[in-house]
Parts: C-alpha cells; sequence; structure tokens
C-alpha cells in the first residue's frame, strides 16, 4: 500500500509512563479511519506523537518521508492537519488572523485556502473578525477544523472533535468530517462518540492500553470487539 | 510651562512606551522574562553614543535620526544572539532558568559597557537639530521632545501594522499564543521566538538612543529602566501589548508630573505606592483579562 501516514513500532508517552506501546499501523490516501478507545488507551498521545509533540522511538513515515526526526511544523508541512482535543484555538486571534496564520505563505494560496474553509463553514466568514475566545464552543470547534485545512493537508488528525457539543453541534462537526473526507481528505478520527465515528469510516482501529486490538473494516467492529477495547476482555 | 510639561511626559512615555513593547513582546513569545531587556536599552544608548561621537569625528555632527537605524540593525542582531544563548538552550526547563540566564546576559552587558567605554555617563546626538521650535502663541518646544514623539510613535505603528495586519505578524503572535500548536499549523516557532527577540531587542535599543540624549546613559542603566518594563506591564496588563504601552504612558505622565509638583524622588514614591494598588485592586491590570493567562 502507498501509505500517506506509516508509523512502524511507534512507542510514547509522558514521562516514564508509556501510553502508546509499539504501534504499527498505516493510512492510505483518501482513507477514513476511526480510532476507537477508552480513555488513556492512547488515542491523543498517538496522534501528538505522529506530529512530533511528544518524545517518542520508531518510524514515522509520512506521504513517504521519514519524518522520524523532523520537527513538528516540518512534519505539518508535510501534509498534516491537526484538530486537537480542547480545540486550542489562539484566543486572542480573530477567526481571519487565525485562518490567515495557518495558511500558506503565499497570499494567493493562503486566499484560495480561505475561500475554501468559508465555503466549507459559512458561518465563520460572518465571524471573520471576532476574537476567537468570544466565540461559542460549535464556531470554536469548526474554527480548529478549519484551521488545520488551511495547510490543505492531505491526512487531517481529528482528536475528540465532538467533545463538549450538544448532539445538533456534534452532528454538524460529524456532517463536516464527511464532507472533508469526500474531497479526497485522508482521515484519522478519534472519538467517545463511537457509533457516529464508525459511521463516517471505512476504518477502525481499536486501541486498548497504547496497543493495537484491531483494525480492519468499520463494518466488523462487534459489540465484543468494543466491549473488548473499551472494558477489557471479559 | 503647562505644554511643556505634557510635552516632556509625552517624550519620555513614548520612549518608556518602546521599552515596555519589547518586553511585552518578548514576554509572550517566551513565556519568560528577559531580565536583560533594561540593559538593552541601555546597550542601544551606548551604541548610540558611541556611533555619534566616531561618526561626529569623521564627519561632523551626525543626527541621531541617521543612527537609529543601524541602532535597530545592531541591536536585532544582539536580540538574536540573546535568544539564542539564554533562552532556546533553556526553553524546556522551568521559567527561572531563563530568568537566571538573562540577569546574567545583563551583567555581562554591564561589564562588558563599563571595561569597553567606561562608567561615565554619555549622551547620544539629538535625533535631529537639538533646538527649538515655535509652536503657537509664543510657545516653544523642544524639537528633541518632539522627534522623540515622532520616532516612538512610528516604531509603535509599524509594530501595529505588522502583528496585525500582516502574515509574519499573524505567525509571530500565533506562535507567542500557543507554540504547540502553532507547530502543528506548520509555523517554524523558534524561528518566530528569534524572531521576536529582535524586534524587541531593536525597540530596545531604539528606546536607549531616544533616552541617551535627554538623560545620559551608563553601564548600571538598565536596572532601572527594567524596573520600568516590568511596571508598565504589571499596570497595563500581564501580556498585554496596548497595556504595556499605556502603562509606560502612564509611568512617564507620574515621575513628569508628580516630580514637577513635589520631587522626584516622591514621584517615584507614588509610583510604586500606585503599584502596590493596583495589585490588589486589580491585579489584571487596566487591560488585562481577568484569571486568564496569557500566552
Amino acid at each position: 500500500m502507498n501509505a500517506l501516514l506509516r508509523l512502524e513500532g511507534l512507542t510514547a508517552g509522558y514521562g516514564g509512563a508509556v501510553a502508546v506501546d509499539g504501534v504499527s499501523l498505516a493510512v492510505a490516501p483518501g482513507e477514513t479511519v476511526a480510532l476507537l478507545g477508552a480513555n488513556g488507551a492512547g488515542k491523543s498521545t498517538l496522534m501528538k506523537a505522529v506530529l512530533g509533540l511528544v518524545p517518542s522511538r520508531g518510524t514515522v513515515m509520512i506521504a513517504g518521508t521519514d519524518a522520524t526526526r523532523l520537527p513538528t511544523h516540518r512534519r505539518a508541512s508535510l501534509g498534516l492537519g491537526y484538530v486537537p482535543e480542547g480545540r486550542r484555538v489562539f484566543p486572542g486571534m480573530s477567526v481571519h488572523d487565525t485562518l490567515d496564520a495557518a495558511g500558506p505563505s503565499s497570499g494567493t494560496e493562503r486566499r484560495a485556502a480561505m475561500e475554501r474553509v468559508y465555503a466549507l463553514f459559512p458561518d465563520l466568514r460572518t465571524k471573520a473578525g471576532d476574537t476567537a475566545w468570544r466565540l461559542s464552543g460549535g464556531q470554536q470547534q469548526m474554527l480548529a477544523i478549519a484551521r488545520a485545512l488551511m495547510g490543505s493537508p492531505r491526512l487531517l488528525l481529528l482528536d475528540e472533535p465532538s467533545l463538549g457539543l450538544s448532539p445538533r453541534l456534534s452532528s454538524d462537526v460529524f456532517a463536516a468530517v464527511s464532507a472533508i473526507a469526500a474531497t479526497g481528505t485522508a482521515v484519522l478520527l478519534a472519538d467517545q462518540s463511537t457509533a457516529r465515528a464508525l459511521s463516517v469510516a471505512g476504518r477502525a482501529i481499536l486501541l486498548r492500553q497504547g496497543r493495537i486490538l484491531y483494525d480492519g473494516s468499520s463494518a466488523h467492529v462487534t459489540p465484543d470487539r468494543l466491549t473488548a477495547a473499551f472494558l477489557g476482555a471479559p | 510651562m503647562l505644554a511643556q510639561l505634557v510635552l516632556n511626559g509625552a517624550a519620555l512615555g513614548a520612549a518608556y512606551a518602546l521599552v515596555a513593547l519589547g518586553f511585552v513582546l518578548v514576554l509572550n513569545a517566551a513565556g519568560a522574562v528577559n531580565f536583560a531587556h533594561g540593559d538593552l536599552v541601555m546597550a542601544g544608548g551606548m551604541l548610540g553614543a558611541v556611533l555619534g561621537s566616531a561618526a561626529a569625528e569623521a564627519f561632523g555632527p551626525v543626527p541621531g535620526v541617521v543612527l537609529l537605524p543601524l541602532v535597530l540593525l545592531f541591536m536585532a542582531a544582539l536580540g538574536v544572539l540573546v535568544a539564542a544563548v539564554a533562552y532556546l538552550p533553556l526553553r524546556r526547563k522551568p521559567p527561572v532558568a531563563v530568568f537566571v540566564s538573562t540577569i546574567a546576559v545583563g551583567i555581562m552587558l554591564q561589564n562588558g559597557a563599563n571595561t569597553l567605554l567606561g562608567g561615565e555617563p554619555r549622551a547620544a546626538p539629538p535625533l535631529l537639530s537639538g533646538g527649538s521650535l515655535t509652536l503657537w502663541n509664543g510657545v516653544t518646544a523642544p524639537e528633541q521632545s518632539l522627534a522623540v514623539i515622532a520616532a516612538a510613535a512610528v516604531l509603535i505603528g509599524l509594530q501595529v501594522w505588522v502583528f496585525g495586519h500582516t502574515h509574519v505578524g499573524r505567525r509571530l503572535r500565533a506562535a507567542a499564543q500557543d507554540p504547540d500548536m502553532a507547530r502543528a499549523c506548520g509555523i517554524p516557532v523558534t524561528r518566530m521566538v528569534l524572531a521576536t527577540f529582535a524586534i524587541g531587542s531593536a525597540y530596545a535599543g531604539a528606546a536607549g538612543l531616544l533616552l541617551a540624549n535627554q538623560y545620559f546613559v551608563t553601564p548600571h542603566a538598565g536596572g532601572d529602566l527594567i524596573l520600568k518594563a516590568y511596571i508598565a506591564v504589571t499596570v497595563g496588563g500581564w501580556g498585554s501589548v496596548p497595556g504595556a504601552v499605556l502603562g509606560a504612558l502612564l509611568i512617564a505622565a507620574f515621575e513628569v508630573g508628580v516630580s514637577a509638583a513635589l520631587s522626584y524622588p516622591a514621584a517615584q514614591g507614588a509610583l510604586y505606592v500606585t503599584l502596590l494598588l493596583m495589585l490588589v485592586l486589580r491585579p489584571q491590570g487596566l487591560l488585562g483579562e481577568a484569571a486568564r493567562r496569557r500566552a
């Protein structure tokens, strides 16, 4: 497989605690993959390790380039977009300034990217001058996704995008994820809303205690497998 | 008399505003206080004085405005050096490590200036001619005060424009607000931090040049200036860029106004009392946000 992201024996953690333990996986171009597991299973740490935001061992290949020793901004430039848990919008910056900062250096390309994300999230256009911390939770989530899309990523890492949102806003977020996936952007999606994540992903990876329990079609994620991932083997 | 006083206060406030602006930009970008900042102001003043003397010997008197670009460039390079030596190797350590390393850099700058140039006060050339202008109804104003206000306004305006209206400026702000998230957006944060140190140091140097004509400069002048910057940022709101400028203007108004009415020591005392009151009554400062840590 010509993988967009390939991890080989990735181990990551904090201090002495191992959160991701020897994970190997690959994500193909255009694929949508749900990364599922209980709190503390290693989903967020895995995404951070892909970006180089936490210390890790193992190999990270992004778009065919060995990114293991590259700093975070160079890994992102290889085609990664990241939407972190808790959104982490730049609090004192306006919507427009946030998107501009995250966009490419070329003014023409940046304006084109901004038009694309405004087309996907029309509400953001009307809030362009508003400071990020004044936005509602749903709007902040849209801004976090839009910010990640400004670099025209080939793989979007989405960490708990529906966390803390109302059911209606959560639906909007998943609709946006589907729309992004439909453009051919690969998506690696971690979310506690298991059913929704599986509904937009063709493939699922179940993590437990930093290790992969299952990697295969979403259609074959049975309640028993989910129970094993979330609660441990009966 | 009153107009003269206001003008003097505004000129002093403009120079202090540059000091505080450079201080707060680095504070936001590095997440730590650069205790060498006052000594960078001193270095800018010394550089202005030395360049002014050298130029005067070679070509006759040269106005400070000609030296200003040279001071900005040299001090920007010095700022990059300070960041490379005293900040980047320690940025993953607790903030106290950067406190100590920047204090050490400050001491090196003081002793370096003392060794190379001696301890006597030096003056930089005036920005323009150093004469007086008649404004209206016979009111005269020192040209230097007006030039200081104009130069500081241009530099502050440039900072506001770059940070608010350019792609690089927005990246600098993003890197200061959340470095890891900025990295994840493809922003080279280390380069942004170096650029911010360069800008902060250049503005410190410019302030040094502006102050060193009227108030002279000695190798140990930095201690007082870092204190002024610290107070300005505390009064204005920790991390707030407009707050730092406002705080600096208020400090200058205090110094000039209370000094004229009472005495300079009384002005200093009143300043610290006001600072204490501010910390008790409005700890977030005038333009700061309550209970929210800024980057």
